[in-house]
C-alpha cells in the first residue's frame, strides 16, 4: 500500500525542524567565534558542544524526513489571545528598560499596573477600580522598603529624579 | 556520642527563638524567585556578629536550611524554583499543582526536607571527621564526571523525544560558556557586547526560561492558573505520611546521595537534587510517571537539597572548606567571630560545634509546623488571588529577584528574553529542562574537563586521568546504569512475561 506523501507532509513536526536548521545556525556562529580563540582551553569544550549540538540537529531533521511523526510541543490554548502575550512581554520589557531613568519605583508601578490591566478578564467594578491600584501601589512600596532597606539591594533612584 | 549538655544548650529559649526566627525569615526569602539561601544567609550575617559563636551558627544554620526548603514552594506553585535547588522539584511538583494536588506536594515536599535536613544533621553529629576525607578525593575529573552523570537526567527530561532534549542541553552548555573563560580567561561569545561579559547568571536564566512561559501562558486565556480539584481540605498531613512511609526508602536514599554531594565542594543542592531525582526516578517502578506529577520525585528532590545542609557543613568545619555557598558566608562569619575550623575544632571547640548541631536539629525540626503553616497559606493564597494580581505580583517579582543578584538591569532584559525563547522552544516541543541542566552544569563539566585534560595532558596519563581513578569509574558506572537501566529493566520485564505466558 503506498503512502499519500501530503499526509506524511503534513504530519512532519515542521516546527521542530526549523527550531533545529536555527541551531545549527547558532552553532556555527559559535564555532565561527572559536577560530579566533587561541588558547586550546577556551575553545575545546564550546566547540565540542556545537558539533554535537549540529550533528544532534541533522540527525532530528533527516529522522524527520525519513519517518514523519507530529511534533510533540505544547498545543495553544483555544481562544488564547497572542495580543495579551506580546503585551504582557512588551509592558515588562519597555519597564526595565526605563528603569534607570523612572527609577524603581516608577517604573515598576508602570511594569504592575499594565501587566494588571493585560491580565485582567473580569469587568472593571468601583471596587476593583479602587482597590487593586491600592494594593498594587502597597506592594511595589513595601517590595522596594524590603530590597532597598532591609536587603540593602541598591534599586535605582531614577536619573530624572536625581 | 557527645553529651547531653550540649543539647541542653542548644535547647535554651534564646536558641529556639533564634532558630524559630530564621526558618521563618529563610522560608520565606527562599520562596521569592531570585533570593538565593546565600543571599539569605549573607544578608542576615551582620546581626550575628554580636551573639555568641554557637547562637550565631544556629541562627545562620536555621536561615539556610529554611531557604533551601522555600524554594520549593514556587517551584511547585509558578513553576519557577525559588532557589537553583528546587530546579528538580519543578518537574514533578508543578505537574501535580496543575492536576490539583498542589497542597499535597508543599506538604510531601515540607516532610522530604524534615527528612532530608535531619539526615544530613545525623551525619554531621556522627561521621563529620571520616567524611571529610571524601572531599578530599574528589578531583577535577571526578567532578567532571559528576556533571556528565547529572547530564543524562536528559533521558528522563525529554518528554518523548530526546534529540530534542539533547540539542537543548547542548544549548544549555554554550549558554554557560557565554563570557569570560573561567581557566583561561578568553572572552567567549559576547560578540563585542559589554553586558554578557559576567556571562549568564544561572538564576537569572532559571527565572526566565521556566517561570516568564508560565506568565505568558498565564495572560492568554482566562482560565485559572491551577486546578483546584477539592475544598481546601487541610495540610493533607495523613495522606502525606502515608506516601511518605510508603517510599521511606527513596526518602532515605535521597537523603543520604544529598549528604554526600552536599560534602563536595562546590557541588551544591541544584546537583543534589538532580542526581537524586535521577536515582529515585531509575530505582522506582513508576519510571514513566516521573515527570508527570509523581510524588516520589518531589520527596526525592526536597530530602536531597535539605540534606546538603547538613553535608555542606561537614568540610566547612572539619577542613575550613565550604561545601556549599551558603557555607562559604558561614565561614567567613565564623572567622569574624574568631573561630578557628579545622580538624581540631571538634575537640577544642566541641561547646560550639555540638552546640550547633543540635541546634541544626532543633531548627529542621520546627521547619515542620513552620513548613506546613507557611506553605498552606502560599497554595492558598496561588489558587484564591485573582489573575489580574498574580501576574503582576509574579512578574514583578522575577523582575525585582532578577535584578537583585548582580544589580544589573541587564540580567532582567537577558531573563526576559531568554522567557520568550524558552516559550518559543517549548511550543516546538523542547522542553526547557535539558537547557536549564546544559546551563547549570556546563560550567562544571568544563572546568573539570579543562582541568583534567591540563593535568592528565601534564602527566602524560590522559587515558587513566579520565578512566583510571576509582571514583571516576564507580560514577561512570552510575552513568551507565542511569542511561541503559530502563533498557534493560524493559527487556527482563517482557521476558518475564513471556516466560509467564509460555
Amino acid at each position: 500500500m503506498q503512502t499519500d506523501p501530503k499526509a506524511n507532509v503534513a504530519r512532519r513536526d515542521v516546527g521542530g525542524m526549523v527550531t533545529a536548521a536555527v541551531f545549527i545556525l547558532v552553532a556555527v556562529i559559535a564555532l565561527w567565534d572559536t577560530t579566533r580563540m587561541v588558547d586550546s582551553d577556551s575553545f575545546v569544550f564550546p566547540r565540542t558542544v556545537a558539533i554535537a549540538m549540529i550533528a544532534f540537529c541533522v540527525l532530528l531533521i533527516a529522522w524527520n524526513l525519513i519517518r514523519p511523526e507530529s511534533g510533540n510541543g505544547g498545543v495553544p490554548a483555544p481562544g488564547a489571545s497572542t495580543v495579551r502575550r506580546v503585551c504582557l512581554v512588551a509592558a515588562m520589557l519597555v519597564s526595565t528598560a526605563l528603569m534607570p531613568w523612572l527609577g524603581f519605583i516608577a517604573s515598576g508601578l508602570m511594569a504592575f499596573l499594565s501587566i494588571m490591566v493585560i491580565a485582567m478578564y473580569d469587568p472593571w467594578t468601583r471596587f476593583r477600580k479602587l482597590v487593586y491600584p491600592l494594593v498594587c501601589t502597597a506592594f511595589v512600596v513595601g517590595f522596594y522598603f524590603l530590597f532597598a532597606e532591609l536587603l540593602l539591594v541598591p534599586l535605582p533612584v531614577g536619573s530624572l529624579f536625581e | 556520642m557527645p553529651g547531653i549538655e550540649y543539647l541542653l544548650e542548644a535547647l535554651t529559649l534564646t536558641n529556639i527563638m533564634l532558630a524559630l526566627g530564621g526558618v521563618i525569615a529563610g522560608t520565606i526569602i527562599g520562596s521569592l524567585p531570585g533570593l538565593t539561601a546565600t543571599m539569605a544567609v549573607a544578608v542576615l550575617v551582620p546581626i550575628t556578629f554580636s551573639m555568641p559563636p554557637a547562637s550565631a551558627l544556629i541562627l545562620m544554620g536555621a536561615i539556610y536550611t529554611g531557604a533551601i526548603y522555600g524554594g520549593a514552594y514556587a517551584a511547585i506553585l509558578l513553576n519557577t524554583p525559588g532557589t537553583p535547588s528546587a530546579i528538580a522539584t519543578t518537574f514533578d511538583g508543578f505537574p501535580m499543582a496543575k492536576r490539583g494536588d498542589g497542597d499535597l506536594a508543599v506538604t510531601l515536599a515540607c516532610l522530604a526536607s524534615v527528612t532530608g535536613g535531619l539526615v544530613g544533621a545525623a551525619f554531621l553529629l556522627g561521621l563529620a571527621p571520616p567524611l571529610a576525607e571524601v572531599a578530599l578525593a574528589f578531583g577535577p575529573v571526578e567532578y567532571f564526571w559528576l556533571a556528565i552523570f547529572g547530564l543524562t537526567l536528559i533521558s528522563a527530561l525529554s518528554e518523548g523525544n530526546l534529540l530534542k532534549g539533547l540539542i537543548g542541553a547542548c544549548f544549555g552548555l554554550l549558554l554557560s560558556s557565554i563570557g569570560v573563560a573561567e581557566i583561561s580567561a578568553d572572552v567567549r561569545f559576547t560578540f563585542g557586547s559589554q553586558v554578557l561579559l559576567g556571562g549568564i547568571e544561572t538564576v537569572s536564566a532559571l527565572i526566565g526560561l521556566y517561570c516568564i512561559p508560565v506568565l505568558i501562558d498565564l495572560v492568554a486565556t482566562p482560565d485559572r492558573h491551577l486546578k483546584v480539584t477539592h475544598q481546601p481540605k487541610g495540610f493533607r498531613l495523613l495522606e502525606s505520611l502515608r506516601i511518605s512511609w510508603k517510599y521511606k526508602f527513596n526518602l532515605i536514599r535521597s537523603s543520604v546521595i544529598g549528604t554526600l554531594v552536599g560534602i563536595l565542594p562546590g557541588a551544591g543542592g541544584s546537583i543534589a537534587g538532580l542526581v537524586a531525582y535521577s536515582e529515585a526516578r531509575r530505582a522506582s517502578k513508576r519510571t514513566e510517571h516521573f515527570g508527570t506529577g509523581e510524588p516520589e520525585g518531589v520527596q526525592a528532590t526536597e530530602s536531597a537539597n535539605n540534606a546538603t545542609v547538613g553535608g555542606g557543613f561537614i568540610p566547612t568545619l572539619v577542613l575550613g572548606i565550604p561545601g556549599t555557598p551558603p557555607d562559604a558566608v558561614i565561614l567567613g562569619a565564623l572567622l569574624i567571630q574568631g573561630v578557628r575550623t579545622g580538624p581540631n575544632l571538634f575537640t577544642q571547640e566541641g561547646s560550639i560545634v555540638y552546640t550547633f548541631i543540635y541546634g541544626l536539629f532543633l531548627a529542621t525540626v520546627l521547619m515542620l509546623p513552620t513548613g506546613l503553616v507557611i506553605g498552606r497559606y502560599a497554595y492558598k493564597t496561588i489558587v484564591t488571588v485573582p489573575k489580574a494580581m498574580l501576574v503582576p505580583t509574579v512578574a514583578f517579582m522575577t523582575i525585582i529577584g532578577t535584578y537583585s543578584i548582580r544589580n544589573s538591569i541587564s540580567d532582567v532584559i537577558i531573563m526576559i528574553t531568554l522567557g520568550v525563547i524558552g516559550w518559543v522552544l517549548n511550543r516546538m516541543g523542547y522542553s526547557p529542562s535539558p537547557i536549564v541542566l546544559g546551563l547549570i552544569l556546563g560550567r562544571i563539566a568544563e572546568q573539570g574537563f579543562v582541568q583534567a585534560w591540563t593535568i592528565g595532558a601534564a602527566t602524560e596519563e590522559l587515558f587513566s586521568m579520565f578512566f583510571g581513578r576509582p571514583i571516576s569509574l564507580a560514577i561512570i558506572a552510575f552513568i551507565g546504569l542511569s542511561l541503559f537501566y530502563p533498557l534493560i529493566r524493559a527487556r527482563w520485564i517482557g521476558r518475564r512475561r513471556k516466560v509467564s505466558a509460555d
